[in-house]
């Protein structure tokens, strides 16, 4: 063999010997260093596969249940609230007196809230809603019955009811169309159904020594509603109360007209 | 998937319903913010079936200052505290004549309003009833 080819195979042995040590090591560092974004990879394949398969269960579970409840659509609303309390509380005794003079008030106060609704038939047939919303209420209280403690105390009563609530208000209606101008352009309806608050502020430092208020109070709902070509809904709503919303023996009863705009998500997202 | 739903229904009432409230002291403070920086005048005092007016008269009155000082129409001055004792809410009074010395009482708070309190104690087993009202 030529020298030079002899160099030439020396050179390139040595070459193939450093690029197969210098190849191998890249390996092993690479392998090391894959392994974190692996573990990524697949931790990141289990949750969506979770994910997936949530969603999948709960879709399931939706349709399962919701089978009868069909055409809805997604509202969002707001509006005023015009909110009383009457409150009987002469058998109810506590350290503390309160002048009734200064604290009752006839009428309404007003209030607001907003929230969504998904309007959608049932059966195939009837009209129906279900309402989320978030509801700021103000209440005029009005005592019906006092005590008094002649002649040191006029009228007074031993519970200060409480006028500021936050509400989350959940609200299922029967929807009846009533056959008013011409429906397709111009809907009327009449609305039916039971509405439920879970009061979410606290009370007051007066109702708080012997937690007077109760979480939940059930409440019939009707009203009137008119849907304008699709456009937007007006509604004017009267909700009754059908338990108290206080703990026996004080009795108080939150009656609120509730006024309001609601307009199909769809249309402004 | 009941189950998950369940679960979650479940934690949201107990999170919504678990509410703990330390009674004693709302109560406490309450009558604290009631009776605190206002001056109580004695309107009547009741024992037994004996009543007395000091309506439209010079009468005794006792201030309640929201440091927890206290003073009243005889010259005693001193500390004031509410507290609750055996279920019932009592104003404690440690204070000094104006001779200086010192003199402790307690009266029971039979109700307590922003304009009205009614106070009570226990003497030889009479009960007297004290009623007040405020001028800030």
């Amino acid at each position: 063999m030529h020298p030079i080819s002899k160099v030439n195979v020396a050179a390139l042995f040595l070459t193939l010997l450093i690029q197969n040590t210098t190849f191998g090591q890249t390996k092993i560092s690479d392998k090391e260093q894959s392994q974190k974004p692996q573990e990524k990879i697949y931790l990141k394949q289990t949750s969506a596969e979770g994910i997936r398969k949530f969603k999948k269960n709960f879709t399931a579970s939706w349709n399962k249940t919701f089978i009868n409840f069909t055409d809805n659509s997604t509202y969002l609303l707001a509006g005023m609230n015009f909110s009383n309390q009457g409150i009987t509380a002469a058998g109810y005794n506590a350290g503390f007196n309160y002048n009734i003079s200064e604290n009752t008030a006839s009428g309404f106060k007003s209030g607001y809230f907003a929230g969504f609704r998904v309007d959608g038939l049932y059966q195939d047939k009837r009209n129906y809603s279900f309402q989320v919303s978030l509801n700021k209420i103000a209440t005029a209280n009005n005592y019906k019955d006092t005590k008094s403690l002649p002649p040191f105390l006029g009228s007074f009563s031993n519970f200060k009811a409480d006028d500021q609530f936050l509400n989350l208000n959940i609200a299922m209606h029967y929807k009846k169309l009533l056959a008013i101008s011409d429906t397709s352009k111009y809907k009327f309806y009449f609305v039916l159904g039971p509405s439920l608050d879970t009061r979410l502020s606290a009370q007051s430092a007066d109702n708080l020594v012997n937690n007077n208020y109760t979480r939940f109070l059930l409440r019939g709902d009707l009203g009137f509603e008119f849907e304008n070509k699709n456009f937007y809904t007006l509604f004017l709503h009267y909700k009754q109360g059908l338990t108290s919303f206080t703990k026996s023996p004080i009795k108080t009863n939150i009656n609120s007209f509730e006024m309001g705009m609601m307009i199909k998500a769809s249309d402004l997202f | 998937m009941k189950k998950h739903l369940l679960y979650s229904l479940l934690a949201a009432f107990t999170f919504i319903s678990s509410c703990s409230k330390d009674t004693t002291l709302a109560e406490t403070n309450l009558a604290q913010k009631m009776i605190e920086d206002k001056a109580w005048f004695l309107d009547y005092s009741q024992t037994g079936t004996l009543t007395k007016t000091y309506v439209g008269q010079a009468t005794y009155y006792i201030n309640f200052l929201k440091n927890g000082a206290t003073q009243d129409s005889d010259g005693l001055n001193g500390t004031y505290s509410v507290e609750k004792i055996s279920g019932q809410l009592q104003i404690h009074v440690q204070a000094t004549t104006s001779n200086g010395n010192a003199i402790e009482y307690i009266y029971t708070i039979v109700s307590a309003g922003a304009s009205n309190l009614i106070l009570s104690y226990t003497l030889s087993g009479k009960t007297t009833q004290l009623y007040y009202t405020s001028k800030r």
